[in-house]
């Protein structure tokens, strides 16, 4: 199995019953990069990254994981899943949730145990912990270390740590990025802090509101980890927010 | 390691057990206290036992013949039992078959509508002639009557899976099978327990109903034998036995739903 696959997204256009949500979206994600997804709240982001697992079919156009269609993907379990909530199983211990993703997504690649990821994630004190006594940032590691136990090759991330403070969502993305170079999957990452994005990404997705088109990209070439005192982090930052900032005002 | 420490300062602290004692001595305190009014009242009006018995007639009945109640009680206490985990068993077992197969919801739930509608009081009686005075009609009226919550409350909390969790379930592929085991199934845990709170207390009602309508022992029978000699005393002192046997059915179960949903 790869170490890692790239995602195609070929004009692809998604509607809910009333609602235009996509349109026309074109994405090329090359194997281990690193992608941010930025868009207003409501843009489609979320969809776009659904449709990408597979967990729903789009109305017009095709996504490729490595040459495949999303859903033989899924089949194939090569999709990491990470989202806004932990969605720990709160009955099982954070090592028996590890474990759990371990057991339905066998991978014929050699993973770490489940003990040496939660050892990874700084959670190798809480391995008999039940989710519901650990706070918000202690959760999202349990379901990060549980993400690295399925030893997916793409890791699909909505905001996983948008809804925790400030302090400790820089001291997890500084963790995630170590655990992406050790890892090496594709990952796209959503979110509305463009601060974040140019922080972690090789490349910049800026999405349009609805309905969501690709705005424009913007590359990251500056080397990690990143001082976003710099003048490059602050120019590139100035590029990301003008090109949000346009789309809005046309959005209005 | 840094992290540790922090997530060490992060983690919540357990709730502190406060002491219960003055509440649960005060439901004590009244209930003595309604006794107390209830004695006193009938002494001062002179009312006669056979129409209101007060409390210490009440339990001299009770103690003379405590050892008859209890086996009468025993002989309802697993009348009742046996019912609810029949109707239990039917109750999930529908809710399961609906939560794979949801084309069978129609006629699964016009059907069980259907029984839960016709009035226990009627089929009583029809049961009883057909199967005779033993134990089988009163479980199975105790099971008609236990059946419907528990298959509304089964099928809602398996239908209630968090829609992150589901999300990742699915995101890894996992099949119905899994996701049933891994999320419906212990989801639907504090549903299930809800309706055992309901049912628990209705079982031995339903027991006693279906007694009502003849049978060979248990208080249903007592109850009745005490009503046609008009010997109040003794009607009272079964309602007590009942009332005593309802809450204890009550209190396992909240025991057993403290056993199974440790991690809320």
């Amino acid at each position: 199995m790869k170490q890692s696959l790239d995602i195609q997204v070929r004009q692809l256009s998604h509607s809910y019953a009333a609602t235009h949500a996509l349109q026309n979206i074109n994405l090329h994600i090359q194997p281990g990069e690193f992608v941010s997804l930025v868009g207003v709240s409501g843009c489609g982001k979320s969809t776009l990254m659904r449709l990408i697992a597979g967990l729903q079919t789009p109305t017009q156009g095709n996504i490729w994981l490595d040459g495949q269609p999303s859903e033989a993907a899924r089949a194939a379990k090569q999709i990491g899943w990470m989202a806004q909530q932990a969605a720990l199983l709160p009955w099982r211990t954070v090592l028996e949730n590890v474990q759990l993703a371990q057991k339905i997504n066998p991978q014929k690649r050699a993973v770490p145990q489940a003990n040496e990821l939660l050892n990874m994630v700084g959670l190798a004190d809480f391995a008999a912990a039940y989710p519901l006594t650990l706070s918000g940032g202690m959760q999202q590691r349990a379901a990060l270390a549980r993400t690295l136990a399925t030893g997916t090759a793409v890791w699909l991330m909505d905001e996983p740590f948008a809804a925790l403070d400030e302090l400790t969502r820089e001291l997890l993305a500084g963790e995630l990025l170590t655990l992406w170079q050790q890892f090496q999957p594709t990952v796209l990452w959503i979110t509305h802090n463009l601060h974040e994005a140019i922080r972690l990404s090789d490349r910049v997705v800026v999405l349009t509101p609805r309905p969501g088109t690709i705005a424009g990209e913007i590359a990251v070439p500056l080397p990690r980890p990143r001082d976003d005192t710099s003048m490059a982090f602050q120019e590139l930052l100035r590029q990301a927010r003008a090109l949000l900032r346009r789309e809005r005002v046309h959005g209005d | 390691m840094a992290i540790n420490k922090l997530a060490n300062e992060t983690v919540l602290a357990p709730p502190k057990t406060r002491s219960r004692s003055w509440e649960r001595w005060s439901g004590v305190g009244l209930l003595l206290s309604v006794l107390l009014l209830w004695e006193t009242a009938v002494r001062l009006t002179h009312t006669p036992a056979y129409l209101f018995p007060a409390p210490t007639a009440v339990f001299r009945y009770l103690f003379s013949h405590l050892a008859d109640l209890l086996l009468a009680g025993g002989v309802t206490l697993l009348e009742a039992v046996a019912g609810l985990v029949l109707g239990t068993a039917v109750g999930l077992a529908l809710a399961v078959i609906i939560t794979f197969w949801q084309q069978l919801e129609q006629g699964v739930m016009s059907l069980a509508i259907l029984i839960k509608s016709t009035p226990i009081i009627a089929i009583a009686p029809i049961l009883t002639i057909w199967l005779g005075f033993g134990p089988a009609p009163k479980v199975i009226v105790t099971a008609l009557l236990t059946f419907f919550p528990v298959l509304i409350n089964a099928l809602t909390g398996f239908r209630s899976v968090d829609v992150a969790l589901l999300d990742w379930l699915r995101s890894l592929n996992a099949t119905p099978q899994e996701i049933f085991l891994q999320a419906r199934w212990p989801g639907a845990r504090p549903y299930l327990f809800a309706a055992l709170r309901v049912v628990g207390p209705l079982a031995l009602i339903g027991a006693v109903v279906a007694e009502w309508m003849g049978a060979s022992s248990g208080l249903g029978r007592a109850m009745w034998l005490a009503y046609t000699n008009l010997n109040m005393p003794a009607l009272f002192a079964a309602v007590f036995i009942l009332t005593g046997l309802s809450t204890a059915v009550y209190q396992t179960i909240v025991w057993l739903e403290k056993r199974f949903l440790f991690w809320e």
